[in-house]
């Protein structure tokens, strides 16, 4: 048996310390956002699935051409849509940074940052739900699909269904990651993480975080884009 | 702060406080020691308790509908006293007759095989085996056995409902799940069925990730991972296949809730009930919800397995005196299992009218599967092979599970096959392959490890001469029930059928039934006899008076014989060796916490 | 300990990373909507040109997420055991994907083959409104009946 060679080999896994280096609870966020991967995978690829089993499919720049404010009829598609991936995308940014103030256990600035991300997830929301106001408005809905293939013809209610099913799974997800980012919000505010010394628990929130971002990268691409 | 430190403080701080708590005084209430216990031992015997009573409910269900299969002419007076309006006039109704079976199938695949197996030995088994004090989150541990608790609780009220639980099949299949007017337990029943299986992919996830949590992060000193007990290796894959492959079933049950209840149609197309005329829903495919289903069910099938599988190689190497044969090569194909397990779903569905193409390619990476399972058979054998083998109940269980897994398996190659399984397809073959080779030697795997741990577990010894009788006469009945099944599908007896002697076909088989469901009922009772020996040995077993009565190598053996919370007294043992140095160097064992001696040879 | 402190080193990533990264971000999902855009504007029968734009997205949403994944979410600066038990497993999207459109594919195929009903439906124009044109972006169609 080899005991003294390959030094770091037997330290990483060795046992008794983790072979990441990272606590168990960000091993298991990992695995648990792996996992929610599988979730929001599945969706998608069903979603896919039963677009490649129909023959046509509605054009989502004919769908999502509206915008707030705007007059009735107005054509400005991926408009609102790039208005909310930008949104998530700050908010992830504001994200990193507060993970980061918390390395430098930089109370204001985890503060700071984490309000801006919060902000930004509720404007998300707020958007999501002006659109999915309006689509109803439009007559879409589960089960109901007002719009016409790209070619014309009557299209399945599924385009409508998948939309819904899949943006909402979505949506609960930036809903349930606000709440996470107020909880936060809180214990730092109450110096919970000054207390223990490490501000882990915000890089955790973080993940799940850039997480919901990630997914909507592919909801944006799979309803809106292709 | 950087993560290790913080890791390091953490771990510190965990220990210090279960040292307090042995050392000084035990404020356990019973609320906390028995009920909402975060002590991975007490959740280890819920889980095992809470399946034993699914085992019976399911094993019992199965008893019924044997009965209206071996005597579907006659009437039993008392089935209406227990059933009352499903068997009306001693004959159980059509509607209940599948309503057993599918509630027989969901309880003991996911109820009983996965929760009361995985569940209770990954809970027991991990801390122990591999120097932790604990899960690496007790809370969440507690949590995963409360919410398995509280699907049980709406799995059982729905047996309850007017209209009775689901009976479309374990499976699910829309549209019978998905359109309440399908059928009578297509309504509450199939809601409740839902409510409760997603309750459990809850429990399975929050209980999956604390096992790899656990196994990755909070081994003791010196137990790297390949030193791990084929145990851990068997629950770690189980772990990850049940992290990856759950959620898809969830996403596939979401989908299942929207067809049911919000107008969409994500499975439906083309439908026509009769009563309600034709409806709406037009441009779904029920072969997704088949996909979706067997993404899981296809690993489910191995998240079973697997358990048993890694108890049966650490047994069998206990019970020979021998070392596991080809450790690295266990391994291995314990990996190779878990990765095609997620390759090969589709097999179950080569008559949906799936595409032939992808079908070929699913019977390669089908067939492949039967390269690692071949790999552990004969590392089983060789292990076997010239061992000083010791016959305790654990032992003749475990060779019981390697006897099945190959008769099963075997048939396996069979039904992977495309062309054949055209023929194959939902008949007994297919009901005789998978009870053999998934439920039967499951539990095998899972009494095998009940009687080897129970003393740890309890401090007492179950009897032996009650142990042997259960397992001869499991043993025997099991093959007596499921051979003769084979011969039953080659001739083409479909499976889920109500009643076989209306068929000018399959008459011939009516004795041959009557003969299939006396064996069911027999091994039934005899069940009931190890359930018998299980609570009476807890209480009234004989003592166990050494630390390690099998003389086995592996960590749970050097704790105390009725170890409290936190597993050692003192320090955790640190390791020094892989789990299985029996009979090295004239010595008989040498535990894994023993240092390597300056004279020892190598292994 | 030494271990410990270049890890610690490793752990920012910086704020000029996260600058870079968020540009970087910005930019791809910039280029992906000028292709969005591009492709209005082409129209349906060119399948192969909306094909390949359609490509060049997901290659583009790919590399999206793996800046997210590797910088934001800083999966680049942990050990390398850590990221191969993310990565590896990911790659049973592989299959997953491929059998699964593939599938549906083939039962498209299958009912327009078999099911002369479902083939007829995708072939009959439904109304339009106003300005009878068969393609392109007008105004969708805005059927008037509440689907709540």
């Amino acid at each position: 048996m080899a005991t003294t060679a390959t030094a770091t080999t037997t330290k990483l896994w060795g046992g008794g310390k983790s072979p990441f280096n990272v606590e168990y609870g960000k091993v298991m966020m990992w695995y648990f956002l792996m996992s929610d991967a599988f979730t929001f995978g599945a969706f998608l690829i069903s979603y896919g699935t039963i677009r490649f089993s129909t023959n046509g499919w509605p054009d989502p720049n004919e769908v999502f051409r509206s915008f707030p404010f705007a007059p009735e009829g107005v054509h400005a598609p991926l408009v609102f849509v790039s208005i909310m991936t930008f949104i998530l995308i700050i908010s992830s940014v504001t994200m990193v940074l507060a993970v980061q103030a918390g390395h430098n256990m930089d109370k204001k600035r985890v503060v700071n940052n984490l309000i801006w991300t919060i902000i930004g997830g509720a404007a998300f929301l707020g958007c999501q739900a002006w659109e999915w106001n309006h689509l109803h408005h439009e007559g879409a809905w589960w089960g109901s699909n007002p719009f016409l293939n790209h070619d014309g013809t009557a299209s399945s209610t599924n385009f409508t269904n998948y939309f819904f099913t899949i943006t909402g799974f979505h949506g609960f997800h930036v809903f349930s990651g606000v709440i996470i980012n107020i909880i936060m919000l809180i214990m730092t505010l109450a110096d919970k993480f000054e207390q223990r010394g490490h501000y882990l628990m915000i890089e955790k929130a973080g993940l799940y975080w850039h997480f919901v971002d990630l997914v909507w990268v592919f909801v944006f691409t799979c309803f809106y884009l292709i | 702060m950087s993560n290790e430190a913080v890791l390091h403080a953490s771990v510190g701080a965990h220990h210090e406080a279960h040292g307090d708590e042995h050392h000084e005084h035990h404020h356990d209430t019973f609320i906390t020691k028995y009920v909402f216990s975060q002590d991975h031992k007490m959740i280890a015997k819920q889980f095992l308790i809470t399946g034993m009573v699914w085992a019976v409910l399911g094993g019992l269900m199965s008893v019924l509908f044997r009965l209206q299969l071996g005597y579907p002419e006659s009437t039993f007076p008392w089935l209406q006293d227990i059933l009352g309006k499903w068997a009306e006039g001693g004959k159980i109704t059509p509607a209940a007759y599948y309503a057993l079976v599918t509630t027989h199938g969901t309880v003991l695949v996911f109820f009983v095989l996965t929760a009361g197996l995985s569940g209770t030995f990954a809970n027991f088994l991990i801390p122990l085996q591999i120097g932790a004090r604990d899960m690496a989150s007790p809370f969440m541990n507690m949590l995963s056995y409360w919410f398995f608790f509280a699907a049980s609780i709406v799995m059982l009220s729905s047996l309850f409902v007017e209209t009775g639980p689901f009976s479309g099949g374990w499976t699910a299949y829309p549209p019978l799940s998905a359109l309440g007017d399908a059928s009578p337990g297509s309504k509450s029943g199939m809601d409740l069925w839902i409510i409760s299986m997603a309750l459990f992919v809850v429990s399975s996830l929050l209980g999956g990730l604390n096992y790899i949590a656990t196994i990755l992060n909070m081994r003791t000193k010196g137990m790297s991972m390949t030193r791990l007990p084929l145990t851990i290796w068997a629950l770690f894959f189980t772990a990850v296949l049940g992290v990856l492959s759950f959620p898809v079933l969830l996403s596939g049950f979401i989908l299942l809730i929207f067809d049911r209840n919000f107008g969409t149609s994500f499975y439906l197309s083309d439908i026509f009930i009769n009563g309600v005329g034709a409806l709406p829903n037009e441009g779904g495919s029920a072969i997704l919800f088949q996909h979706l289903f067997w993404f899981l069910g296809h690993p489910e099938v191995y998240i079973i397995l697997l358990p048993a599988m890694g108890m049966v190689s650490e047994i069998m190497s206990v019970n020979s005196r021998k070392p596991i044969f080809g450790y690295m090569a266990m391994v291995g194909s314990l990996f190779a299992i878990a990765i095609l397990a997620f390759l090969v779903w589709a097999h179950h569905m080569f008559v949906t009218g799936l595409n032939p193409l992808l079908g070929s390619v699913f019977v390669l990476l089908t067939l492949l599967i039967a390269v690692p399972s071949a790999i552990k058979v004969f590392n089983w054998l060789t292990t076997l092979w010239r061992g000083n083998v010791r016959f305790t109940p654990g032992m003749l269980f475990a060779i019981g599970f390697v006897s099945l897994f190959i008769s099963g398996g075997l048939t396996g190659i069979w039904l992977g096959n495309s062309a054949l399984d055209i023929h194959l397809h939902d008949t007994y073959f297919v009901i005789a392959h998978f009870h053999i080779v998934m439920g039967v030697a499951s539990m095998f795997g899972m009494f095998a490890g009940i009687y080897h741990w129970f003393p740890k577990m309890y401090g007492r010894f179950m009897n032996d001469t009650l142990a042997y009788i259960h397992f001869w006469v499991t043993m025997a009945g099991a093959y007596l029930i499921f051979w003769p099944m084979h011969y039953q599908g080659l001739a083409g007896m479909p499976r889920r059928y109500y009643d076989f002697s209306v068929w000018e076909s399959f008459k011939q088989f009516g004795e041959l039934n009557q003969f299939i469901s006396l064996v069911a009922m027999i091994v039934f009772a005899v069940q009931l006899l190890f359930l018998f020996n299980f609570f009476y040995s807890i209480f009234k077993g004989r003592r166990v008076a050494t630390l390690n009565p099998w003389g086995a190598n592996t960590l749970e053996w050097t704790t105390p014989i009725r170890p409290g919370h936190g597993n050692w007294v003192g320090e955790i043992p640190e390791v020094h060796r892989w789990a299985y140095d029996y009979g090295k160097d004239g010595k008989e064992f040498i535990s894994q916490d023993t240092p390597v001696g300056a004279d020892e040879s190598h292994h | 300990m030494e271990h410990t402190t270049e890890h610690h080193e490793h752990a920012g990533g910086g704020t000029k990373e996260i600058i870079k990264v968020t540009v970087i971000l910005t930019v791809l999902t910039i280029v992906e909507l000028i292709l969005g855009f591009w492709m209005i504007d082409i129209p349906l029968d060119s399948q192969s040109l909306r094909l390949g734009i359609k490509g060049t997205i997901v290659i583009l949403m790919m590399a999206k997420a793996f800046y997210i994944v590797a910088y934001f979410m800083h999966l680049k600066h942990e050990l390398k055991n850590l990221i191969m038990t993310i990565v590896v497993p990911l790659a049973l999207f592989i299959w997953f994907i491929t059998a699964f459109l593939y599938d549906g594919n083939s039962f498209r195929n299958l009912r327009n083959t078999y099911d002369p009903h479902f083939k007829e439906q995708s072939t009959i124009k439904v109304e339009k409104k106003e300005h009878g044109t068969t393609e392109k972006h007008e105004a969708a169609p805005v059927k008037e009946h509440g689907g709540h």
